[in-house]
């Protein structure tokens, strides 16, 4: 097991390189050089210019910058943003609890919904419900999720009345950042001071819920077809016949015999869904003001920072190769044959 | 091909049916697919006539008619079916002129995307030795960003314009090409025909394009019709974060991101440009559909 991990790992080396040599030269294919772009239409004494150059390393020969770039990384050194002066590494730690909240609130309707309705379709194959299933997850896959939050907004918050329009908790309420999860924070504080925080928790659940829905309408689409082909394939073997004519309930073939191997093309897909989910956080939060990864990305390239442009692609980029690495091991451990193979 | 000889047989019966015909049945099996094509029919009669469709100019302001709604609502104009937008502009003729920009998008994405991709799969499925694996690393790295982000990169280091949406939508796509062709390839590069083809003395070049490239045809179609609809999704979704097409070219997506300020009093600056986006793609998607359960057999169980 362990060999299979550190050969996993070691498959990942040329993935990060290449993900560091991406970075480093899309902020090099910007007209003109950074100090340009730093003082922006202002003219520049080309001394000062030159001064500027020397100083941030970039009259060295690229190879040696590039070197230099790796080195600052290996030291944990993301740059700082042009605009607020923070550390890059300092702004994504507060603000990825957020984008990890929606995500997972967004995977976990997706997982429910997609694995229920795809289950119920297969069992019911050819019934008004698969037909259903089938036509909305095919209209699910199609969907603009930037369209799809503007029609929730306007008919949930605008409409109705039901839910905020943006942000992730009532201005009303400051709650103290632990977890960094808005939902738990505000639950440890209503619970800590029930008076004070009335309805914090409710809130909180307001503001995610419909960033969520519309974030998690694609991964439900694919989970819910995938799940319903991989049950019709399943629920055509033998142990399932075999399950069914020694009298076990129906529930029971179901759910422990059929689902449970239906499940691992299910997984990777899961797996898969990681990559879209943080392109769809970029368009989610940016529609309903959701302070995390995605809006800061391009809050950070509609103000040409690109310390944060640059950096903050990185590691999204680290994350995501980081996710398929762990759902590669999970899967190694779920299943022999994969580990041992060459 | 064979047709010819038999068609001087008395029973018409015994014919193979033409490739044409027999793709069609296969096609039209599937009615979502057939609705489909008839929608994407439209879209793309829209698109190539739109100056004779159109009723009006997509850019001409009415100022007296600004945010009037859909002919049929209260408060409607019979002159403007869809109702107008913010500054009094047709939402209908805007939506078709619209259609331009998107299809043209979606087609040169598709385009600038395929050639390359056919040719760095056809080359590291030919050369698995050190070739091949230097293409695969580089495409997994591009794998390893998600598109709509590396995307977005690239629209901010080029700059927002219809031609930067077009290479980034085409840079983001490479990766599937380059490893649909180089699967498909390498699965025929084992069967008989292509040794026959080699033992025969055929080139390289020969072996690529003549010898495997047509049997690789039938998923690569497919495979190029479900990025077309993926093109235009990711387009629409650059223009509403202002890195597209930029106003006030009457894009999908960009009428979306201006139409945000009216959410609260004009429900149909928000709800057609969107509406129209998912029909298409869903149109698009269909067709694939279709597409695949005619040509390629082999994958309609896995779909």
């Amino acid at each position: 097991m362990i060999s299979f991990i550190l050969r996993r790992l070691w498959l990942l080396l040329p993935s990060v390189l290449g993900i560091t040599l991406l970075t480093f030269s899309l902020i090099r294919m910007i007209p003109g050089d950074p100090i340009e772009v730093m003082v922006g239409e202002r003219t520049l004494d080309p001394v000062m210019h030159a001064a500027a150059l020397h100083r941030l390393g970039l009259d060295k020969p690229l190879y040696l910058q590039y070197v230099d770039y790796l080195r600052n990384l290996a030291h944990g050194d993301l740059g700082q943003s042009l605009i607020t002066h923070d550390n890059v590494w300092t702004e994504f730690k507060t603000l990825f609890p957020a984008t990890l909240e929606l995500a997972l609130a967004a995977m976990m309707l997706a997982v429910v919904v997609g694995l229920l309705a795809g289950v119920i379709a297969a069992i019911k194959r050819g019934s008004l419900f698969d037909h259903g299933v089938m036509g909305l997850s095919l209209a699910g896959f199609s969907m603009p999720i930037f369209w799809l939050g503007l029609l929730l907004i306007m008919l949930f918050s605008v409409k109705l009345g039901w839910t905020p329009v943006s942000g992730r908790i009532d201005l009303m309420f400051d709650i103290p950042p632990r977890t960094g999860f808005m939902v738990i924070d505000a639950w440890l504080a209503e619970s800590a001071d029930p008076v004070a925080y009335a309805g914090a928790v409710k809130d909180a659940v307001m503001h995610l819920i419909l960033p969520a829905i519309a974030l998690g309408t694609i991964p439900m689409a694919v989970i819910a077809r995938m799940t319903r082909s991989s049950m019709l394939e399943v629920l055509r073997e033998d142990y399932v016949r075999t399950a069914r004519a020694k009298g076990l309930s129906p529930k029971r073939v179901i759910f422990v015999h059929a689902l449970r191997n239906a499940l691992i093309p299910v997984l990777t897909v899961i797996g898969l869904q990681v990559g879209t989910l943080m392109g769809g956080a970029v368009l989610t939060e940016t529609i309903f003001s959701w302070p995390g990864i995605g809006k800061w990305l391009i809050d950070a390239i509609q103000r040409r920072d690109y310390p944060v442009v640059q950096n903050g692609i990185l590691l999204v980029a680290f994350l995501v190769i980081l996710v398929n690495f762990l759902v590669d091991v999970l899967y190694g451990i779920a299943n022999p044959r994969i580990r041992h193979a060459k | 091909m064979a047709t010819q000889v038999s068609s001087s047989v008395a029973d018409p019966a015994l014919n193979y049916p033409s490739p044409l015909k027999e793709f069609w049945q296969g096609f039209s099996y599937n009615k979502g697919a057939v609705i489909g094509l008839c929608f994407l029919t439209l879209v793309v009669f829209a698109a190539l006539f739109a100056p004779l469709v159109a009723p009006f100019d997509p850019v001409e302001q009415y100022r007296d008619f600004m945010l009037t709604p859909p002919s049929w609502s209260a408060g409607g104009h019979l002159r403007f079916l869809l109702g107008t937008d913010e500054i009094g502009r047709d939402m209908l003729s805007r939506l078709i002129y619209g259609s331009r920009l998107s299809l043209m998008i979606g087609l040169s994405a598709v385009l600038t995307s395929m050639l390359p991709g056919i040719l760095l799969g056809l080359l590291s499925a030919f050369y698995p030795k050190v070739l091949g694996p230097l293409i695969m690393r580089v495409m997994d790295v591009m794998m390893a960003l998600p598109s709509l982000l590396l995307a977005i990169a690239i629209v901010a280091i080029l700059g927002p314009s219809m031609l930067n949406t077009i290479i980034a939508i085409a840079i983001v796509s490479l990766p599937g090409y380059v490893r649909l062709v180089r699967a498909s390839a390498m699965t025929e590069l084992n069967r008989d025909y292509v040794t026959a083809a080699r033992v025969a003395g055929a080139g390289p070049m020969r072996l690529m394009f003549v010898t495997v490239l047509p049997n690789c045809m039938a998923p690569l179609i497919v495979h190029a019709t479900m990025s077309f609809s993926s093109a235009i999704l990711d387009a629409a979704a650059l223009g509403f974060l202002g890195m597209g097409v930029q106003p006030p070219s009457a894009e999908w997506g960009a009428m979306l991101s201006s139409a945000r300020d009216y959410i609260e009093r004009a429900w149909w600056v928000v709800t057609m440009p969107g509406l129209t986006i998912l029909l298409s793609v869903l149109a698009i998607n269909l067709v694939g559909d279709g597409l695949r359960d005619a040509l390629d057999p082999k994958l309609k169980r896995a779909a």
